[in-house]
């Protein structure tokens, strides 16, 4: 209706004028450094760094070997169990928090580790795990082990800390979208006879689907690209696609093997984000189905069935 | 919000633990650096407390100041530059159709979701094919481009929520447009901008990826500073200047706490 | 109008903000020195006395690996730099793509500290036109020998020994890995033969990665001053600089008799410089062997490199001396050649 009282040519000066610097700001320094990148991942590689304006497929062909290919599905497993196991943690913490009373204090608890520099939290954690580090003195002066574990540079190592690091990005959508859930839709649907998880599992599920896909999405594409934490906390075989990259243009310099690399990035991250959007448009559409009613009615017809 | 629980038990409940446990997960890493800042020795073993790496801090590292120096010149300028033109943005966004909307949109998505590799890289290349030296400006850059996406998200939802007719009501007092916005609209969306420069000025104090790729002579940041540190450093300096660090987050939020809310609901 | 005046004030803004930072970059150049150089390379006490005597400030970036400063050259964002501190294969590489400036000998009259072993090796710029050698090194192995008290094999054989498997480390380093198993087995650390590269990537894959925890050229030192290591394959500055004295018995440093991979770090400056007769004076000033003296003692080099400074030095105790780089080679710009190291670099790195 606000639209209606607006000449369309006033309408698209007055738009273009105040998104007009983002826009272009957005269209130099980002659109165009991406289509430079896909540019380069089709050029030929300069000797010295570089490209040489010559048309090949060179770099698409170096990608498909065994050593990347390796690298790539460890990439795929590590970030896939990280993000996991980040929601996972998240659901019972953001649920937690929403419920709380004491919302500020947690959302300052949550956001201070999290805003901290993340080189010194990873330079905290090989402090921690090193073989002769915090946690291992701890465990021998408690006697629980005799000498030092091999905590740290492995897979393992690599695990926790993306986990720690990326946490965050789990908890704040979840926390945020199930704020918003109205819980006494869970009490109903526990006067109706569900017990308390499937009252969570049935009922509030449903109404977070945003939320989750959120949670995911932001969790894992970072994971997906993470470089400095298998760098200073991974081992031998911790390499990630993200290392890769910058190897090829800091060491090997093979400017058009990293853009080709970054152009698998970029794509898995696009499909990430248009899932997550087309979720949350498909949660708006059908978030009237999912109300109490049709849960109650289902109930109702359970019970009446196990009763006769 | 009504919290209205269904039975209470004695026992903490499954998430309420959960929550506990987390929150002592993501403090235990600030906690050992804190310990080990005041150890008087160099290396694992505590001897006593000590505040000799705070005076090594404080006196003896002037490269770590000036690195010091130019994050909070980056950080400021960029904050502010990303939440003029975000805010700016979602207010034409919000309330003007025209051509080239949805391309505004859908681009300022993508720097946010899009690793910090990519767009470290992307830029470096970029500022180097058009012969752009690197340095502060080129962070500045940087930073400014990955800062906008936040900005305008937040200031987009807050306005979402703002209710169009008390600028109606406005006009009808006699409110030209200009007056409008900066009378009604600009305080009414007030929390947005601050929480959104506050997130800004975080993320660039915090970024180490990007500013790896676009720095150039001079230009080092805090992060890169603390980088080489880790790498060759020594180690007790970075615990006592990691404590400052985590002493100053928790400063900022504290002062901001009202806004905490918002940022978290844009994360 | 009004909105076409708000739009100019943003602008307005966004300019200062912009004009704010270039101001702060471009202002008074004449008494500065930009610095490109390695981690921890350049002492303080040096850049203080430096401007002491000549009014001139330095400001230093670092670079941890050839590969990354020469990147952040070729994507032009050396430009303001006055001296670049590049090994010897990127020296030639910058002197051929006609990166860097001539030098003036006239005003750098201590280049006849210059040891003439050092000048003999540069030969990919033979009477240093274009570059002054700044300091000849060589990595090695360091053993921790309060970790590791029993016999071990003083060669690059040191990684086949399981007894200190998963203790160990090699430089993430290309050529320096390569390099350390094509000397182990004889051949060149510059060869580009197939068959001697193909033996080397076996060496390596099959008998030292099974007992090396990491390749690591980030934070060896510190892995090693914990404790957390026991043998590194290291550069000898990065791994004392991290130990306290009293620890320094513990550590036996040695590098392979068979040879390894050495090195000389130069000075240029490149084209484009705005402060070359600052250059000139700094690249004079660390050869004063006074200065060179302090710059040996602060991480405690043999003096391979001047002729002068032994005997200003403090420290006579040599972690090694030029006699241990006899057998060693440096590295050479291999050109095209170097794709025959980076495929097998890469089975070595993420395949195995």
């Amino acid at each position: 209706m606000k639209k209606a009282m607006r000449p369309a040519k006033r309408e698209q000066l007055l738009g273009t004028l105040y998104s007009f610097p983002m826009g272009i700001w957005f269209t130099v320094f980002f659109t165009v450094p991406l289509a430079i990148i896909i540019l380069y991942s089709f050029m030929k590689r300069g000797l010295y760094g570089g490209v040489e304006k010559a048309f090949t497929l060179e770099a698409y062909r170096q990608m498909i070997n065994p050593s990347f290919a390796k690298v790539l599905v460890r990439t795929l497993w590590i970030s896939m169990l990280s993000t996991i196991l980040c929601v996972l943690i998240a659901i019972p913490v953001g649920y937690a928090m929403a419920k709380s009373r004491h919302q500020t204090l947690l959302l300052f608890l949550i956001i201070i580790p999290f805003w901290t520099n993340s080189l010194i939290r990873i330079y905290a954690w090989i402090s921690i795990l090193s073989t002769e580090g915090f946690l291992n003195s701890l465990l021998i002066r408690l006697g629980i082990v005799k000498e030092g574990l091999h905590l740290i540079y492995n897979n393992g190592s690599v695990i926790l800390v993306l986990v720690y690091m990326y946490l965050p990005f789990a908890i704040l959508p979840l926390f945020t979208t199930i704020d918003k859930f109205d819980f006494f839709l869970l009490d109903a649907a526990r006067d109706l006879g569900a017990t308390k998880l499937e009252s969570i599992v049935k009922v509030m599920f449903p109404n977070i689907k945003s939320g989750l896909s959120t949670a995911f999405i932001f969790t894992f594409i970072p994971i997906f690209g993470a470089y400095t934490v298998p760098l200073l906390v991974g081992g031998k075989d911790s390499t990630m696609i993200g290392n890769i990259i910058v190897d090829q243009v800091s060491k090997t310099r093979n400017w058009p093997l990293a853009s080709a690399f970054s152009m698998i990035l970029t794509l898995v991250s696009l499909i990430g984000v248009f899932w997550m959007l087309a979720s949350a448009q498909k949660e708006a559409t059908g978030k009237k189905q999912n109300t109490l009613q049709a849960y109650e009615q289902k109930v109702k017809a359970h019970h009446g069935r196990s009763r006769r | 919000m009504n919290h209205h629980t269904y039975s209470k038990k004695k026992r903490p409940s499954f998430s309420n633990t959960m929550l506990i446990l987390t929150i002592l997960f993501l403090f235990v890493p600030l906690f050992v650096v804190t310990f080990f800042s005041f150890n008087s020795a160099k290396g694992m073993q505590w001897e006593h407390a000590s505040l000799i790496w705070y005076k090594t801090l404080i006196f003896d590292s002037p490269s770590l100041w000036l690195a010091f120096r130019n994050s909070i010149i980056i950080a400021l300028t960029s904050s502010v530059t990303a939440t003029v033109l975000g805010s700016l943005a979602a207010i034409g966004i919000t309330w003007y159709r025209f051509k080239g909307r949805s391309y505004i949109t859908t681009i300022s998505y993508l720097p946010m979701v899009l690793p910090e590799v990519i767009i470290g890289i992307s830029m470096l290349i970029f500022f180097s094919s058009v012969k752009i030296r690197l340095g502060m400006f080129t962070i500045f850059v940087a930073h400014t481009t990955f800062n906008l996406p936040f900005v305008f998200m937040m200031v987009q939802a807050r306005l979402d929520e703002f209710d169009y007719s008390t600028i109606e009501a406005a006009r009808d007092l006699g409110a030209n447009e200009r007056q409008a916005l900066v009378k009604v609209v600009i305080p009414a969306i007030m929390p947005a901008i601050l929480s959104s420069f506050l997130m800004c000025t975080t993320m660039s104090l915090e970024d180490f990826v990007i500013t790896f790729f676009v720095s150039g002579p001079g230009s080092g940041t805090l992060p890169l500073y603390v980088y080489s540190m880790i790498r060759y450093g020594v180690s007790p300096v970075i615990n006592a200047l990691s404590f400052v660090m985590i002493l100053g987050t928790m400063l900022i939020a504290f002062t901001f706490r009202r806004f905490l809310k918002t940022a978290a609901a844009s994360a | 109008m009004k909105h076409i005046r708000l739009f100019l004030i943003v602008l307005l803004v966004g300019l200062l903000c912009f004009t704010l930072i270039s101001c702060n970059r471009s202002s008074k150049s004449a008494d500065k020195l930009y610095l490109y150089n390695w981690t921890y390379y350049t002492p303080d006490e040096l850049v203080a006395k430096f401007k002491k005597e000549t009014g001139i400030e330095i400001i230093i970036d670092n670079f941890a690996s050839n590969e990354e400063m020469f990147a952040k050259v070729m994507a032009g964002g050396a430009e303001g730099y006055d001296i670049i501190f590049p090994s010897s294969d990127y020296t030639s590489i910058m002197i051929n793509h006609d990166l860097v400036q001539e030098l003036d000998h006239s005003l750098l009259p201590n280049l006849k500290y210059i040891s003439p072993t050092v000048v003999e090796k540069a030969d990919y710029d033979p009477g240093l036109k274009y570059h002054v050698p700044y300091f000849m090194g060589s990595s090695g192995i360091a053993v921790n020998t309060s970790r590791v008290p029993f016999e071990y094999e003083r060669t690059w054989a040191i990684f086949a020994d399981q007894r200190m498997a998963g203790r160990m480390t090699f430089l993430d380093d290309m050529r320096e890995v390569m390099g350390a198993a094509l000397k182990h087995l004889g051949y060149s650390g510059n060869t580009t033969d197939e068959r001697e590269l193909d033996e080397a990537t076996a060496l390596i894959i099959d008998e030292w990665k099974p007992n090396i925890v990491k390749f690591d050229s980030e934070s060896f030192g510190k892995a090693f001053s914990r404790g957390e290591f026991w043998v590194v394959h290291s550069y000898p500055e990065n791994v004392f600089a991290e130990l306290p004295e009293e620890m320094w018995e513990n550590v036996d440093f040695f590098i392979p008799p068979e040879g390894g991979m050495m090195y000389i770090d130069n000075m240029v400056i490149p084209k484009g410089a705005k402060n070359v007769e600052n250059a000139h004076k700094f690249m004079n000033f660390i050869h004063d062997p006074k200065n060179y003296a302090v710059f040996l003692d602060e991480f405690d080099f043999p003096p391979t490199t001047n002729t002068g400074a032994e005997k200003y030095m403090e420290n006579d105790a040599f972690f090694f001396t030029d006699k241990d780089l006899v057998n060693s080679d440096l590295n050479d710009d291999l050109g095209e050649h170097l794709d025959l190291y980076n495929a097998r670099w890469q089975k070595i790195r993420y395949e195995h």
